[in-house]
């Protein structure tokens, strides 16, 4: 990996925890653990369709580790670690067959990916699956706001691409 | 064109899919046991129609919860945890149960009906 590859990956991992360190500030509107903008998701959707899988991995682990760490809420790291790689694989997986212009349902498929793998983790450290009742809850708000981080992330995409042409 | 259409068709089944299990999720349960578990363990079973009202203390390292029965209903009075989800989530009245993923609390009506009709 070049220099410049590597320098990009820092400055997106760092972009993404700072919008992530500033939706904290966000107050939770609804009270079903788990429900949130996932706001941070636009940077790594921006990942899966320009950078190398390899790449956005490290990207996106980086962040969940030091966003778990300066948020001071390392019950969360699960979950965010469980949810993320199910959201990665189900994104890298569907960017083969989704072109750009729909990258608004890549980030649905991937918040309803990241919310079962939340539930699935609290499954685990529950031992109970009654909690399962919240994933339909998590799945609207997951199609709510991976719509929103889609848009968001497509209209980067296009004033990147913009910027690209003039410099 | 056409694959937007497919992708537009998908969101609205995976919404609409959510929206069913949400409204069955929500119907009030009939039963009125209701199990308080922690870490996958049953620590009571409350019949809240025959129940006084009471607090009951749960604690998990070191973390205390305060789960208050008051008229017939239950809810998180208080606790140590950082969200406050439990607390937040008021009244158990549906099938939606009160958690507190913290300290691996779980407050939820008991399954069928087997022992409402038994009784």
């Amino acid at each position: 990996m070049d220099t410049k590859k590597l320098t990009h990956l820092g400055l997106l991992t760092c972009l993404a925890l700072i919008i992530f360190i500033v939706e904290l500030r966000i107050p939770d509107i609804v009270p079903i653990p788990g429900v949130k903008l996932g706001l941070a998701n636009i940077v790594t959707v921006y990942c899966v369709y320009n950078y190398r899988p390899g790449e956005t991995a490290m990207m996106l682990y980086s962040r969940i580790l030091l966003g778990a760490l300066f948020s001071g809420n390392l019950m969360a790291l699960w979950y965010s670690i469980a949810g993320g790689t199910l959201c990665f694989i189900g994104m890298e997986i569907l960017k083969n067959f989704i072109r750009e212009d729909n990258m608004w349902f890549l980030s649905i498929a991937g918040a309803v990916c990241h919310n079962i793998g939340q539930i699935a983790v609290a499954m685990l450290v529950l031992k109970s699956t009654s909690v399962i009742a919240y994933l339909p809850f998590l799945m609207i708000s997951g199609c709510i706001a991976g719509l929103f981080t889609g848009l968001c992330t497509q209209m980067v995409c296009k004033r990147l691409k913009r910027t690209r042409k003039v410099s | 064109m056409r694959a937007r259409t497919v992708y537009i068709v998908i969101t609205a089944v995976i919404l609409i899919g959510a929206a069913v299990w949400c409204a069955y999720v929500m119907k009030p349960k009939s039963g009125k046991t209701v199990v308080i578990s922690q870490d996958g363990k049953v620590l009571y079973h409350i019949d809240l129609d025959s129940e006084k009202d009471k607090t009951i203390d749960v604690e998990y390292d070191g973390r205390k919860n305060i789960i208050e029965i008051k008229g017939g209903r239950i809810h998180m009075k208080s606790a140590d945890c950082p969200d406050h989800i439990c607390i937040d989530t008021g009244w158990l009245e549906d099938g939606k149960p009160i958690v507190c993923l913290p300290n691996r609390l779980v407050i939820e009506y008991e399954d069928g009906d087997i022992d409402g009709t038994a009784r």
